[in-house]
């Protein structure tokens, strides 16, 4: 059985801004949308090395910020190119201010050179 | 570079003279131009509107830089150059745009609105690397009169006293230019000019009125008192109000009704006069009592220069100009006709400047006099 983790304060994080997590591996992001919902992606854009964390967040979608693909918040599913498997979506649950955040077992979609860490 | 002062004439003289031909021509001049004086002093480079929200830009020149005016999300307006900080491409690329980030198009080096360096491919690999060393180069960025200002220069001049100074000073206590209200003005018409002649040349001709009956003829119809070659610019900075004819009813290129409302806070001595100021180095501000006419000039070569000229009404005119209610055409064209006719007389001489004929330069009569001043300053900021 997977452990949640604690990743993060919800005073943290910003409205429509993403917190990059790296104490674990590969590296995660935290957002918190405009309507407060908060959610947990692998920070690693699947085209190229970028923190997701440092994109744009719209309609629970972050768009990555170096090339203009975006990832849903809920499925991990890109909408366009450059970038075209998913990231993976790591299941939240809040315990009072605490964001804990339970990995997912699947294979991460790390882009090139970025495979093993 | 000579620019070395001619000898004075003889006190009494009727003829100053002005700079000699190769001020106006020598690629080595025009150098020390943009280094002491453009890329120095406070540029007014476009209309705070014209950004309307967070992630609009433009692109302007100013001295022989490119500059990026953006709407920031959390600091106003900010100024870059633009100078990608990796491999120095132009990061915004075109006039104007729309965008949340300022994003290099060679490696995606990606900056905040507020300049500072966001993403870039492996930058989570190089921890060491400072977001705000590594963001775009700022320059100092005023906002007045409704313009965007920016120096610079690493330590700019103080605007309080080089520019909000000077104008208050000039304009007097109580023609305040303040009274116009010029930062709430809105543009209702922009024009272009693209004109084959150095900046001194477009600057010494809005010093003085002594072409204004020879060039300006609809202008000294509604200002008759312009052809006694006196211009709204005096000796010693000072200005004065050039009085409309007595049968002229509004500054249009007939003379006749506006049909606009004086701008609400003028003084009595502002009504139905003319004033004209020249900001050093590249700004001309004319009042009416129903509009404000801003001329910024940006040098391009030492023989071309772009002249921007906004016409400002008050918002509620401009409001009934888009709805189709009002025309402002007649007031706009009285000084485009002055425009193009200043213009092409400045055209015509710039050739001159190259001349054996001109090379000892010319002459100032004595109601351009204080043309002189302005040739004092310029030898004092370029030495």
């Amino acid at each position: 059985m997977q452990v949640a983790f604690r990743a993060c304060s919800v005073q943290d994080l910003t409205a429509g801004e993403g917190l990059r997590i790296d104490s674990v591996s590969p590296p995660i992001a935290v957002f918190l949308t405009e309507e407060g919902s908060v959610h947990a992606v692998d920070d690693t854009c699947t085209h190229q090395d970028a923190s997701l964390a440092a994109g744009w967040v719209e309609d629970c979608r972050v768009e990555c910020p170096l090339h203009e693909s975006t990832f849903s918040l809920l499925s991990g599913a890109v909408d366009q190119p450059p970038a075209k498997r998913p990231v993976r979506v790591h299941h939240v649950t809040l315990h009072g201010d605490d964001v804990l955040v339970e990995l997912s077992q699947e294979a991460p979609n790390l882009p090139p050179g970025m495979g093993t860490v | 570079m000579i620019i070395d002062p001619l000898d004075r004439p003889l006190p009494g003289a009727s003829l100053h003279p002005t700079l000699t031909g190769d001020a106006y021509t020598d690629p080595e001049v025009f150098r020390a131009e943009q280094a002491s004086i453009f890329e120095t002093m406070w540029n007014c480079v476009l209309r705070a509107d014209a950004l309307p929200s967070p992630g609009h830009w433009r692109t302007v020149q100013v001295g022989r830089e490119e500059i990026i005016v953006v709407r920031s999300r959390s600091a106003g307006i900010r100024a870059y150059y633009n100078v990608c900080a990796h491999r120095g491409m132009r990061v915004c690329t075109g006039y104007e745009g729309v965008s949340r980030k300022l994003q290099c198009g060679y490696h995606a080096w990606t900056y905040t609105l507020e300049g500072d360096l966001a993403a870039a491919p492996n930058l989570t690999s190089m921890p060491d690397v400072d977001r705000e060393d590594y963001g775009l180069r700022p320059v100092h960025v005023r906002e007045w009169l409704g313009y965007v200002w920016v120096s610079l220069a690493d330590e700019p001049p103080n605007f309080d006293q080089e520019v909000l100074g000077e104008v208050r000073t000039r304009f007097g206590e109580v023609e305040s230019i303040d009274n116009y209200g010029i930062d709430r003005l809105r543009v209702a018409e922009s024009k272009t000019y693209d004109v084959g002649a150095n900046w001194k040349l477009i600057i010494e001709n809005f010093m003085e009125c002594y072409h204004c009956a020879t060039i300006h003829p609809e202008l000294t119809e509604v200002i008759p008192e312009f052809a006694d070659g006196l211009a709204s610019q005096r000796a010693g900075g000072a200005v004065h109000g050039s009085g409309f004819g007595q049968d002229v009813a509004g500054f249009t290129v007939d003379g006749s009704e506006s049909g606009l409302s004086e701008l609400p806070s003028i003084a009595p001595d502002q009504e139905r006069r003319y004033y004209a100021i020249t900001v050093k180095p590249q700004v001309f501000i004319n009042t009416v009592p129903d509009h404000v006419i801003v001329h910024r000039m940006t040098p391009i070569s030492p023989e071309r220069t772009v002249v921007e000229c906004d016409w400002l009404f008050a918002a509620e005119v401009v409001d009934r100009v888009e709805s189709g209610e009002l025309d402002v055409a007649r007031s706009v064209e009285l000084f485009h006709r002055v425009n193009l006719q200043d213009f092409e007389a400045c055209e015509l001489t710039q050739p001159s400047m190259s001349s054996k004929a001109y090379k000892g330069g010319g002459a100032l009569v004595p109601s351009e006099h204080h043309i002189g001043e302005f040739h004092e300053w310029w030898r004092r900021t370029l030495r």
